[in-house]
């Protein structure tokens, strides 16, 4: 109980959503709670169909939930987009290809601004060079490699600093050896940055590298199945990957995975 | 030495456009100048350029031969020429009044054609209340038009205006809107949490993301331009001015060169207009062609 910001980071309680036209609707999501702590990065793994990316966008008041309460820092999910507190990095890096580096990670300060009092606003040139993207602030988004153009779309989602920052799947058009590098740049980033993280995947080894715990969802409709807590010690590099401890993880995390699929066919 | 030159001047109207892709990506300039050279030499390659241009050969040359056999049908192209020549004063006349037409009109009908665009995909019931009257314009041919905007306006410059803006509206307003329609979903979610106003997310995202789409409209929308000052003249030929009606006044003589230099002329400032979206297009699109910046 920090007594200070009662509330800080995400409280996702009793959410419920569906989708379709009346009569022939389907349940999404079935009475989901979870809660992510300040500085804490939580991993949301699960088939495709288990309603992750329909929870993010339900922190992110992309979609209103049917039933249930989110709460950003202790205030509706609509007070905290008007605060501008939520950073979205989406599934693809959807930056403007007219705007140069610079200017597309510029946008979230120019948007809205009136949320930018009293905000630790960062310097979007300094942002982009610990990124390793220094030299490629005046290009635009179409000369660089997909890995840079995430980059840039984290950034963009760190720039007006936020709380809370939701990522959909960022790396998953990445290849393998790319992803990697992009996985520990934004460790990095976020070692020395601490915000409440849902990262939404559906990488195994992703979600453990990266995360305090893991949710695990499970399909029809969707749920949480089980939450894994990560105790590896951070900050943590790639040499994570060969130890004992990793690999019991993966093990537990597909196990239970696996009951979760089976759980859908039966 | 006429062919040599011509190709200099292609050669340096495309060392333009591509001097332009690269001042906009400026600091760039120098990773993709190769790129860009190349691509300007694979365009000068013969290639490229030279069946278009033996299919145009051997057309004037079917033209020629059918001419001098049919005397009465169509003029020779040196017949056309000579007109053209002689005559240069009175087709320049008339090619400004067809101009001015093309400019007033067409200028007319994209703003409104964007505009009301822009309305319509800001606020669908917009949409609902205006599209099924503006479909039931469009469909009304526009030759059955121009004349009761004759009797209703009068023989000046009105009528004309106002067919070659309707024709240029309604692919203008389609296409914008399309284009207003189809952002990024995804950029667009980005904006939202944001918590962006309609203006920025206008501002922002819709107006430049529709351009793509807008200058498909505008390549559909500036030769039907031509086609709607054209009729409109046709129409209201008793006033000469303008080249639709030297086409019909020449024709109602059955004066052959007259009628198709007239008609020579409409082509050229066809080509001209296209030739100089193509070249806007470059400029303002340039990150819509993922050669352009380099992918």
């Amino acid at each position: 109980m920090e007594t200070a910001q009662p509330h800080a980071g995400v409280h996702i309680e009793d959410v419920s959503k569906s989708f379709g036209p009346e009569g022939a609707r389907t349940l999404v999501l079935n009475h989901v709670s979870l809660s992510i702590k300040m500085g804490e990065f939580v991993s949301v793994i699960g088939p495709s169909g288990c309603g992750k990316s329909t929870l993010l966008k339900t922190v992110a008041g992309l979609i209103e939930a049917d039933s249930g309460t989110v709460e950003v820092d202790g205030m509706t999910v609509k007070a905290a987009t008007k605060n501008k507190m939520i950073g979205l990095v989406p599934q693809s890096p959807a930056l403007l290809p007219w705007r140069t580096v610079l200017d597309n990670v510029r946008l979230p300060m120019t948007v809205n601004p009136k949320a930018n009092a009293n905000r630790n606003l960062r310097d979007p040139r300094e942002i982009l060079e610990s990124f390793g993207l220094g030299a490629a602030l005046d290009k635009y988004p179409g000369q660089l490699s997909g890995g840079m153009q995430q980059r840039v779309a984290i950034a963009r989602a760190f720039v007006f600093d936020p709380s809370v920052l939701l990522m959909d799947e960022p790396f998953s058009a990445l290849d393998e050896m790319n992803r990697d590098a992009q996985r520990l740049g934004l460790l990095d980033f976020w070692q020395s940055n601490r915000k409440a993280v849902m990262f939404v995947t559906h990488s195994v080894p992703e979600a453990i590298m990266l995360s305090d715990r893991i949710v695990v969802m499970g399909a029809h409709p969707g749920h949480i199945a089980e939450i894994i807590d990560v105790p590896l010690p951070r900050p943590r590099t790639i040499d994570v990957y060969a130890t004992d401890e990793f690999r019991d993880l993966e093990g537990r995390v597909r196990e239970t995975l696996r009951e979760v699929m089976g759980q859908k066919s039966a | 030495m006429p062919k040599s030159r011509k190709n200099e001047d292609t050669m340096s109207t495309t060392e333009t456009s591509a001097l332009a892709v690269q001042a906009a990506t400026s600091a760039t300039g120098r990773r993709f100048s190769p790129l860009a050279s190349a691509k300007l030499k694979q365009n000068l390659r013969w290639t490229n350029w030279a069946p278009a241009v033996i299919t145009f050969v051997i057309a004037a040359a079917l033209w020629q031969i059918t001419a001098i056999a049919n005397p009465y049908v169509i003029p020779t192209i040196d017949q056309v020429w000579m007109s053209l020549i002689k005559d240069a004063d009175t087709y320049w006349a008339n090619m400004l009044v067809t101009g001015l037409e093309v400019v007033v009109g067409a200028s007319s009908g994209i703003l409104a054609g964007f505009i009301l665009a822009i309305i319509m995909a800001e606020f669908q019931i917009m949409e609902r209340a205006i599209m099924p009257l503006v479909v039931v314009v469009m469909v009304t041919p526009i030759v059955a038009i121009a004349p009761a905007l004759v009797v209703a306006f009068g023989f000046g410059m009105t009528p004309k205006f106002i067919v070659t803006a309707l024709v240029v509206f309604f692919p203008m307003l389609v296409n914008s809107l399309a284009g207003l329609r189809d952002v990024d979903d995804r950029a667009l979610d980005v904006m939202k949490t944001l918590h962006a106003s309609r203006w920025e997310i206008f501002r922002d995202l819709r107006f430049t993301g529709s351009m793509p789409y807008v200058f498909a409209g505008l390549r559909i929308a500036l030769p039907l331009a031509i086609v709607g000052a054209a009729v409109a003249e046709f129409v209201a030929a008793g006033q000469q001015a303008g080249l639709g009606s030297l086409v019909t006044i020449a024709a109602a003589q059955a004066n052959l060169p007259v009628t198709w230099a007239s008609i020579a002329l409409l082509c050229l400032m066809g080509v001209i207009l296209i030739s100089l979206l193509a070249l806007v297009r470059k400029r303002v699109l340039w990150w819509s062609d993922g050669a352009a910046v380099g992918r």
